[in-house]
């Protein structure tokens, strides 16, 4: 099972790593943006792999779903033109900063998952969805209700923006 | 020499022999499906509907298929070529997921997943993305346009959609297929409709809504827009829209079925000749609803959601987490 799993995981990294690419380097923004979706699709992915099917799935639902058609629409809305801003070419600075800004992360993210192992490495493989639940209401309540609160605040503040630009006309 | 012993897991097996039966049943049931859709359109419109071909008009959809299938694909000047082929592959491959954890009998499932329901939801939204990138990538004003309108209306729809089903997957406590059908019991008083109609009513009506069916056929809207996000498509471009489109309408109708009306569990002699009849069921009042009413206006199904199915699937779920 080991040389499938780490196939499996080869697959994944890979739709990851072009749909990454995709997403920074393509001329156009729904280019950019079916990009964006291999990796969120490859990371749903590795969710599987993780033996984590709920979260994956929520992956799906949410950003595939929700977030991706969102910022589709906003494109749409916009009438962003075919040869806008992001067609000129970058100067070699550019790429390097953002290489750096890439990698760097990995990397220490890398280096500090490998020498100090994080609590989780004793969960049980197989998290319930009731365990979850639970684990959101008792443990993690604050910080569930926080993400709301944000939520909260950026629908209402895109509600007044619409509301005052209705108002000017 | 190293032997290496290839073990076959039961499930994958099931699984492939799974897709390619469903393969098989998707291209069917689209066969008989438009045909019928044609004969229901011509008899509420006091016309025969199609009957110059074969018997009763029957062969009529295969001599449709065989024109598609021959027909030119044609891109328009301008369009990015990449991702408007992208699109109809987009609308139909996801469909095979969607049948995945359908349990059409009590062995007749492809996957037994507990989270088969969440599967069906999560893959679910692809359809609309499709759409969209089918519309974009036209270069074509009516395409953008039907893009436009297949998302606001599917973003909006969801969210009743989902509240609706959530009140049943809280009844059950589970997100099985399988367990939800054997939670009801053969008969229709036992079935969840009789506890849960608003949930139903809600159900039904978006999933009219989410598979773009008249009176919610805003994207597409021939008097309007054409074609809406598949004018510029011919040939099998469209036939696979129109594959996925009729694919769709037999999943949510199954998933109705599963959630709402039993599943393959019937009065006398359950098994999946049950689940076929409600499927079809569903599937008849679908097309009896499109060939009766007139289309929404965008407002009207807009406000229709936001005033309505929304509040009410909020209330609905609020009694049925109050009375579990």
């Amino acid at each position: 099972m080991q040389t499938s799993a780490l196939v499996l995981f080869v697959i994944h990294a890979l739709i990851i790593g072009v749909g990454g690419i995709m997403a920074v380097a393509s001329r156009s923004l729904v280019r950019a943006l079916v990009g964006l979706i291999m990796t969120l699709f490859g990371v749903s992915g590795m969710y599987l792999l993780l033996n984590a099917p709920f979260i994956a799935l929520m992956q799906l639902l949410i950003y595939v779903g929700a977030v991706v058609i969102l910022i589709f629409f906003a494109i749409m809305l916009t009438k962003a033109p075919a040869g806008g801003e992001e067609e000129r070419p970058n100067q070699v600075r550019t790429y390097l900063l953002a290489l750096m800004a890439g990698v760097l992360p990995t990397f220490v993210i890398g280096w500090v998952v490998l020498t100090d192992q994080p609590a989780s490495i004793n969960a049980p493989l197989e998290t319930g969805l009731k365990a979850l639940g639970q684990g959101l209401m008792e443990p993690y309540f604050l910080a569930f209700e926080l993400i709301s609160v944000v939520l909260l605040v950026a629908m209402s503040a895109a509600v007044i923006l619409a509301f005052k630009r209705r108002q000017s006309r | 020499m190293l032997q290496t012993e290839i073990i076959v897991p039961a499930e994958l097996v099931r699984l492939v022999l799974g897709i390619v039966a469903l393969a098989a049943f998707v291209g069917a049931n689209a066969i008989v499906l438009v045909w019928l859709e044609r004969k229901v359109a011509g008899h509420i419109q006091r016309r025969p509907g199609p009957f110059e071909v074969g018997p009763y008009g029957l062969l009529q959809t295969a001599a449709d298929a065989a024109k598609l299938i021959g027909k030119q694909l044609t891109m328009p000047a301008g369009a990015d070529a990449f991702l408007f082929w992208l699109a109809p592959i987009l609308a139909f491959l996801p469909v095979f997921v969607l049948f995945m954890p359908i349990p059409f009998g009590e062995n007749l499932y492809s996957l037994d997943m507990d989270l088969g329901l969440v599967l069906i939801l999560a893959y679910a939204g692809f359809g609309v993305l499709s759409l969209c990138l089918a519309g974009w990538s036209s270069h074509n004003k009516w395409g953008l346009l039907g893009a436009a309108r297949a998302v606001s209306q599917s973003v909006a729809y969801e969210i009743p959609l989902l509240l609706a089903v959530l009140a049943i997957a809280f009844m059950t406590g589970s997100f099985n297929l399988q367990a939800i059908t054997e939670g009801q019991g053969p008969w229709p008083w036992q079935w969840n409709v009789a506890v849960q109609p608003l949930a139903f009513f809600i159900y039904f009506a978006c999933a009219l809504a989410e598979t773009n069916r008249a009176p919610f056929d805003l994207p597409e809207a021939e008097s309007e827009l054409t074609a809406g996000f598949h004018t510029e498509y011919s040939g099998m471009g469209f036939g696979l829209f129109f594959l996925a489109e009729y694919a769709n309408m037999i999943v949510v109708s199954s998933v109705a079925t599963v959630l709402f009306l039993g599943g393959w569990q019937g009065p006398v002699f359950s098994g999946w000749w049950w689940f076929l009849a409600k499927v079809y069921a569903l599937i008849l009042a679908m097309m009896w609803f499109r060939w009766t009413y007139p289309r929404v206006r965008f407002d009207q199904l807009l406000n229709l959601n936001w005033k309505w199915f929304i509040p009410l699937g909020l209330a609905n779920l609020l009694v049925t987490v109050a009375v579990v």
